[in-house]
């Protein structure tokens, strides 16, 4: 135990490491923080950087930029209304509300501090939960992988803000593009249309740089430029965060258990985790009427929440292969280009990279503080970049990280054509991040169905009569009947009025 | 409501493709279970979706997920997220510039190389999005090169040089 903690601290303590880290935690705060460009996006467009670094130093990158993306997504909602990632959309009213009322070093300093407390309170849940949750994995079959899988897959579909079926649409089209090329149980091609390009089937990543990136330029050349930030002179910003963490206990610790609980669930990320906990404090709120006016509870547990589930999505993620947001859907890519495949062997055979992981969670939570604090000050000079200038250079990197992950021009189109399916997709309704999913996915559950299938020899029963399976059948398939359920619950209401009416 | 009629019929016809498609696969001798398998179940489930979005099933959910957003940034509408489509038709075909410009690169940056071909690129985007030609020029001569040093020193990963190998900097 002891000389695995050394022998990671070794590995962390290294100069490319420490270097990763420091440069991905600025692009993060830069990328962050300009409306538009989101962490999901940010990170997606990082690796190809990854392709040539060390393990760690991969990892750390990814981690290191994620982590600073959401937290720094805060600034322009605070201090123009506007949020910078979708996780922030949920408190932008109310730490604008806080800027109006001329507290802006208040709202942000909220920002960063409880981003990064709840960043560490989500490490601790990682280091707490993977461990015994390995011990079971270890135990499971393609049975209990397949429900794990297809129940990642339905959360996507339950958490998405849109209409459960689009959402269900969407994944099953992420499954259908999985099932091109000849990765599949037969060694047929499949769906290639002849294709030679297409035989090695469609690659994660450029479609998600395609669906996270592309589509947001091409989205960018139809709206109006967002309005310049003004110059101003802040206030101390961490003033009073010792006294706001006393007083706000309550809503902290549920902010970072609801944010904890909705990363470990696979397919919920920070996004859903900020609405949550927002109205959460709302709810449970001794002055709920003082929320929308510049309240700070409600920003210390949303802000807290998003930044927790950051690090607890890692849990499924590294266990199962299975992401738990859309941000370590692209972190499993990573991990399996520089051989730490997810898996519960990871943490009995790689237990060091393991730790050095959790040393990196820790150490980007905590330079998050005063990094973060230089970003707000120059904040106002870094989102002052036009858009002309910004927007290009992301169409190039798209480009040329697309074609250095795989040195194939292919993929530079498959990064076009999903750029315009997720636009076309987001524009009607379709959530694009459930299709990603299903697309990462796809693979794993056609095997292990197909391979649970073989194994029973065509009878449905064994996928039930093992305890583990069974329990997982019933979540999925609960998962499965919930928007019909609630569905028929509102229109029975809505006719119970509508007859009283 | 037109346009989940439209994206619900074209997610039945792609889950009836993908089905047939599926079922015309050559199956593995002496098995039950080959690859004509997962994409018929997708296909079938697509169809199934795909109906529900026509009868507009799930319609309500949406637009309450809408009425939040909206609320959120009905401020800033007018700066931001509206779109622009008031101005004129033919400026809605600039969404297409960004997935055309990456088929470009593809079939350009081989022969002309990767500093003159993202030259281009960076120069029609940011005209594109209404950028001066004192902002647009610039930003093309510097970005590609800068891209192109980093992929090179950094990460040690050759683009094509095509029609201007730079030596003097240290591009091939």
């Amino acid at each position: 135990m002891m000389a695995t903690l050394l022998e990671a601290f070794r590995m962390v303590l290294q100069t490319d490491v420490l270097l990763a880290i420091v440069l991905a935690s600025i692009y993060g705060l830069v990328v962050g923080s300009l409306p538009g460009l989101s962490a999901t996006m940010a990170t997606a467009l990082l690796v190809p950087v990854t392709f040539y670094l060390s393990p760690i130093a991969a990892v750390a990158t990814i981690i290191s930029a994620s982590a600073m993306a959401i937290f720094s997504g805060d600034i322009p909602g605070a201090l123009l209304r506007i949020p910078g990632t979708p996780a922030s959309a949920a408190y932008t009213d109310e730490a604008y509300a806080m800027t109006r009322k001329g507290q802006p070093e208040m709202a942000l300093g909220i920002c960063v501090w409880f981003s990064a407390l709840g960043g560490i309170a989500g490490t601790i849940s990682l280091m707490v939960l993977a461990p015994p949750l390995a011990e079971m994995a270890l135990r499971f079959s393609t049975f209990e992988y397949f429900w794990l899988a297809l129940l990642g897959l339905m959360c996507a579909t339950l958490v998405a803000r849109s209409s459960p079926i689009k959402a269900i649409a969407s994944m099953l089209i992420g499954l259908l593009v999985s099932c091109i090329g000849i990765e599949n149980p037969a060694g047929t091609p499949r769906f290639t249309f002849g294709l030679t390009d297409l035989l090695g089937g469609i690659e994660p990543i450029p479609a998600l740089v395609g669906v996270f990136a592309v589509s947001e330029v091409m989205r960018a050349m139809l709206t109006a430029e967002p309005p310049k930030l003004p110059h101003r002179r802040f206030g101390s910003i961490l003033a009073g965060q010792i006294a706001l963490t006393k007083k706000y206990v309550a809503p902290q610790v549920r902010g970072n258990i609801v944010g904890i609980i909705i990363g470990v669930l696979p397919g919920a990320g920070a996004d859903m985790a900020a609405w949550v906990s927002y109205s959460m404090a709302k709810r449970f709120s001794k002055e709920p009427e003082k929320f929308g006016t510049g309240h700070p509870e409600g920003l210390i547990e949303a802000g807290a929440s998003n930044n927790a589930s950051l690090a607890s999505g890692w849990v499924p993620s590294l266990l199962f292969g299975i992401p738990g947001d859309t941000i370590t859907a692209i972190a499993i890519g990573v991990l399996y280009m520089k051989g730490l495949n997810p898996g519960p062997t990871l943490f009995t055979e790689r237990a060091s990279s393991m730790y050095a992981l959790y040393i990196i969670f820790i150490i980007a939570n905590i330079i998050m503080i005063p990094l973060g604090i230089l970003m707000i000050r120059i904040a106002a000079t870094v989102l002052r970049a036009p858009r002309a200038a910004v927007m290009p250079v992301i169409i190039i990197l798209c480009a040329v990280g697309a074609f250095a992950t795989g040195n194939n021009l292919f993929a530079v189109l498959t990064v076009a054509a999903f750029g315009a399916i997720g636009y076309v997709m987001e524009r009607y309704g379709y959530p694009v991040a459930a299709m990603v999913l299903g697309i990462v996915m796809g693979t794993m559950v056609e095997q292990n169905f197909v391979t649970s299938l073989i194994k029973s020899d065509g009878s449905l029963w064994p996928f039930f009569n093992r305890p583990v399976a069974a329990v997982l059948a019933g979540m999925t398939i609960a998962a499965l009947m919930w928007p019909l359920a609630a569905w028929a619950l509102s229109s029975a209401r809505r006719s119970g009025r509508a007859a009283r009416a | 409501m037109l346009a989940d009629r439209l994206t619900g019929l074209f997610i039945i016809v792609l889950g009836a493709l993908a089905a047939w498609g599926g079922s015309r696969l050559p199956p593995v001798p002496g098995q039950q279970i080959g690859p004509e398998v997962f994409p018929m179940v997708v296909g079938a489930g697509l169809v199934l979706c795909g109906m529900l979005i026509v009868a507009g099933v799930g319609h309500r959910l949406e637009e309450e997920a809408e009425a939040d957003l909206a609320r959120i940034t009905s401020e800033f509408e007018a700066d931001i997220g509206r779109p622009m489509e008031e101005r004129s038709p033919w400026r809605r075909l600039l969404v297409l510039v960004p997935p055309l410009l990456l088929v470009f690169y593809y079939l350009a940056v081989d022969r002309l190389g990767f500093l003159p071909t993202t030259s281009l690129m960076v120069l029609c985007a940011a005209l594109a999005l209404d950028g001066r030609w004192r902002l647009a020029v610039p930003m093309a001569l510097v970005a590609p090169l800068f891209v192109n040093l980093v992929f090179l020193k950094l990460l040690r990963v050759p683009l094509p040089s095509g029609l201007l190998p730079l030596p003097w900097i240290g591009l091939p």
